[in-house]
């Protein structure tokens, strides 16, 4: 495993680190109840 | 029309929007009536509270920019309810440009109880006469000229539905909000002696505070301080006024032997009677419509709950029937062609191989096992939103209202709840339309409870592989496990943590409607987006981190020994006794604690690396394969047609069962037993709250402190229910 692997993975598990983070923490989750710009009040 | 659905503000270098506030009774058809007007899709339902908050959306007409504002239902202006305050705080404070009030033209009378107290804001009013067809099909003769001239303000038959009489509409509205000046409604005389002592009042309170004049329309203002009303006084920083108020009220009190409210309430009610009569004509020979007909069997107080649990009964059987074949079909396409394809296209940019089995095994296993769902989801959806908008669900919260409130519930409660079998956050929030603080945190935290659309994956891939003869009865009997334990949970906490009687609840019930085919198309979509918009963000994310998880450290040969594994065979222990005490299963319990149809996602992932189904010859081409899509297809809308009308069950799913298939329900088939496996799905219902239901309790109550009562009763209640269900399974030999 070369360092190109290694830094395809740690960007890949940081951008899915950041999808959580906003889509969780930062959208509080995107739901029906909300209004179509997509944040919950 | 150029209309945009857009909620965004008006940059400021632009000319300030016409802005009009829509307002009247729950149920009347607000929503429906900006929906059709702007073209956004604002949630409807034919139930009342369905808009707790106001809402905006904007559009353009003949180059005027129009802001609507959707104001919560009420039935008057004062703040008892969280919906009067927020609809009364916007009209006095923000005074838009125009009200449109909206009167359900089959309930003329209570409507203008509403029309009445918006006349005396001195902001112009344009009646929506509403649901005017309806009033029609009743024998309904309403007239509107003499209604104009009896409130002095323009009235405009509509049929928000349809979209009838909108142009209209918009165009007194826009009239009236030009030219202010001609807005002179006829004012409800409340009395000389009121209206002396209003006068009086008024005079007195701006010598003391001149600022006021421009601030509050006077004679309302006056008035709400006569009737002692506590938040205009606050304020209007009227502080210490008490004594005035006290003493301009005395004389009425005694004159009267009323409290100053309840002489202004009878006044209110008394003209919107008598305007009523003025301008109402009903047949004569009173027809039994056929909403009575239904009602008295719906609402039967033998018959009520039991024709509730057969309907609910009815859709969990139709959800699986008609959207089985489309899940089996989805299974296959991703399974087969959709990872082919994918594994060439990596292979193409020469990707390495823990690339292509991160692809594979990890995003298309994990989003894939998912996915597959999408159809049951819609299905549901689908139902869910044709019993809303049949006015059945309504119906639904009356009957459980009973039986809740002689456990000492509050009924009320049970219409958030029932907008939790779809999502338990958007149920959260609507708690607010609870007027008592104690029954809003109490019903938040039974909401978890009811089975929310995230847990049908789960239910679906253990039913299919264990009771796919009886799986509308088993995913029937979930629900119904969850609406008991939150009634009995309910009883609990009143009588520990929620102690005290709770107010009578008065539900409106609206007439049944059959759902037009757009609403339900609109409305199924808007709720079953939500689970794409999930599977495309944090279940991919979790699918990702997973699989890195299952392959760390670096060249593990086994999955139990990955760090996940690992995690997974030091918690596995607590579940052996509820018969599912394998690494596989507490690893994929733990990562559903982000969201519920995650557990399938990591089942996924952890059981079934994706083998492509190679055929003995050569590869089959794309065209091949797009052909083979598109018979299956077709193939699964057979089977789903039959399955309606077949009285023998599920024939595609329990072929595929028969015929061993290497999919995670075969893989689930082998690890779980039928006892084990529905020992499963009820701890999936019942632990606690995904991370969004958590932040929502959070957002709503401002505090963790709810989050971690949810968090503590669940997980105790989970595990005992599991723990019952199997140890006593076991002992009866099942």
């Amino acid at each position: 495993m070369g360092f190109v692997d290694i830094a395809l993975m740690v960007l890949i598990v940081g951008g899915a680190l950041y999808l959580l983070y906003r889509s969780l923490w930062k959208k509080k989750g995107y739901c029906h109840g909300c209004d179509p710009s997509g944040k919950c009040r | 029309m150029t209309m945009q659905n857009s909620v965004r503000p008006f940059p400021a270098t632009e000319p300030a929007p016409l802005r009009i506030a829509v307002a009247g009774n729950p149920n009347s058809g607000k929503s429906t009536l900006i929906n059709s007007l702007a073209g956004t899709r604002l949630h409807v339902g034919n139930w009342p509270g369905v808009t707790v908050e106001k809402r905006e959306a904007s559009f353009e007409r003949r180059d005027e920019r129009i802001a609507l504002v959707d104001l919560p239902g009420t039935y008057s202006l004062s703040p008892y309810s969280q919906e009067e305050v927020v609809a009364r705080d916007y009209l006095v404070e923000e005074r838009p440009d125009v009200i449109i009030d909206v009167v359900d033209a089959t309930n003329l009378e209570r409507n203008l109880y509403l029309t009445v107290q918006l006349l005396e804001l001195e902001i112009p009013v344009v009646v929506a006469l509403n649901i005017h067809d309806e009033a029609e099909r009743m024998g309904y003769r309403i007239d509107v000229t003499a209604m104009e001239r009896a409130l002095g303000i323009r009235i405009v038959p509509t049929v928000a539905t349809k979209g009838t009489g909108l142009e209209a509409l918009l165009d007194a509205a826009t009239a009236a909000a030009g030219d202010p000046s001609r807005h002179r409604p006829r004012r409800l005389n409340y009395g000389g002696d009121i209206e002396a002592a209003a006068e009086a009042l008024m005079a007195e309170v701006l010598r003391g505070h001149p600022d006021l004049a421009g601030k509050y329309p006077g004679r309302w203002l006056a008035f709400k301080l006569l009737e002692g009303d506590r938040r205009v006084i606050d304020e209007a920083g009227l502080q210490g006024i008490e004594p005035l108020v006290a003493r301009a009220a005395e004389h009425l009190i005694s004159a009267h032997g009323e409290d100053v409210e309840s002489l202004m309430a009878d006044a209110r009610y008394a003209r919107a009677t008598g305007l009523t009569r003025e301008v109402l004509t009903k047949p004569d020979v009173r027809k039994i419509e056929l909403t009575e007909k239904i009602d008295r069997i719906a609402l039967n107080r033998f018959l009520g709950i039991p024709l509730f649990l057969a309907a609910m009964w009815l859709v969990f059987k139709l959800t699986f029937d008609v959207s089985a074949p489309f899940a089996d079909w989805l299974g296959t396409v991703t399974s087969g062609p959709f990872t082919r394809w994918t594994r060439v296209l990596v292979g193409l940019v020469h990707g390495p191989a823990w690339l292509i089995s991160l692809v594979t095994d990890g995003v298309i296993a994990g989003v894939g096992s998912v996915l597959v769902f999408v159809p049951v989801i819609f299905a549901m959806m689908f139902f869910i939103t044709f019993l809303e908008g049949s006015g059945y669900m309504a119906r639904a919260a009356f009957v459980m209202d009973r039986a809740m409130h002689s456990m000492g519930l509050h009924g009320k409660s049970f219409i958030p709840m029932l907008l939790g079998f779809g999502c338990n956050v958007p149920a959260i929030y609507a708690t607010r339309t609870l007027e008592n603080p104690r029954d809003k945190a109490l019903t938040a935290l039974l909401i978890p409870l009811m089975s929310c659309g995230a847990r049908l994956p789960v239910y679906i891939l253990f039913v299919a592989a264990f009771f796919p003869s009886r799986s509308g009865t088993v995913l029937w009997s979930l629900y119904v496990l969850g609406i008991v334990l939150a009634v009995l949970m309910g009883i609990l906490f009143k009588r520990t943590l929620f102690r005290g009687d709770s107010p009578m609840f008065i539900m409106e019930l609206p007439p049944y409607r059959m759902p037009s085919g757009k609403s339900l198309a609109i409305h199924t979509w808007e709720k079953g987006k939500h689970f794409l918009i999930k599977a495309g963000t944090y279940i991919l994310a979790v699918s990702v981190l997973v699989w890195f998880l299952l392959n760390l450290p670096w060249g593990v040969e086994q999955k139990k020994d990955s760090y996940m594994g690992t995690v997974g065979q030091a918690i596995a222990p607590v579940f052996k006794p509820l018969g599912f005490g394998t690494w596989e299963a507490a690893s994929s319990l733990v990562a559903g604690v982000i969201a519920k149809e995650i557990v399938v996602g990591t089942m996924g992932e952890i059981y079934v690396p994706v083998k492509v189904e190679t055929p003995a010859g050569p590869a089959p081409s794309l065209s091949e394969d797009l052909r083979e899509i598109g018979t299956s297809f077709a193939e699964a809308g057979r089977n789903a047609f039959n399955n309606v009308f077949s009285t023998a069950g599920i024939k595609s799913l329990q072929a595929e069962v028969d015929e061993g298939t290497t999919g995670l329900r075969s893989v689930v088939s082998k690890t779980f037993t039928p006892l084990s496996a529905y020992a499963f799905m009820a701890f999936v219902l019942l632990y606690m709250p995904c991370i969004v239901a958590a932040a929502a309790l959070k957002h709503e109550f401002g505090t963790w402190k709810w989050f971690g009562v949810a968090f503590a009763y669940q997980t105790v209640l989970a595990w005992s229910v599991a723990f019952f269900i199997y140890q006593g399974g076991t002992l009866l030999g099942l």
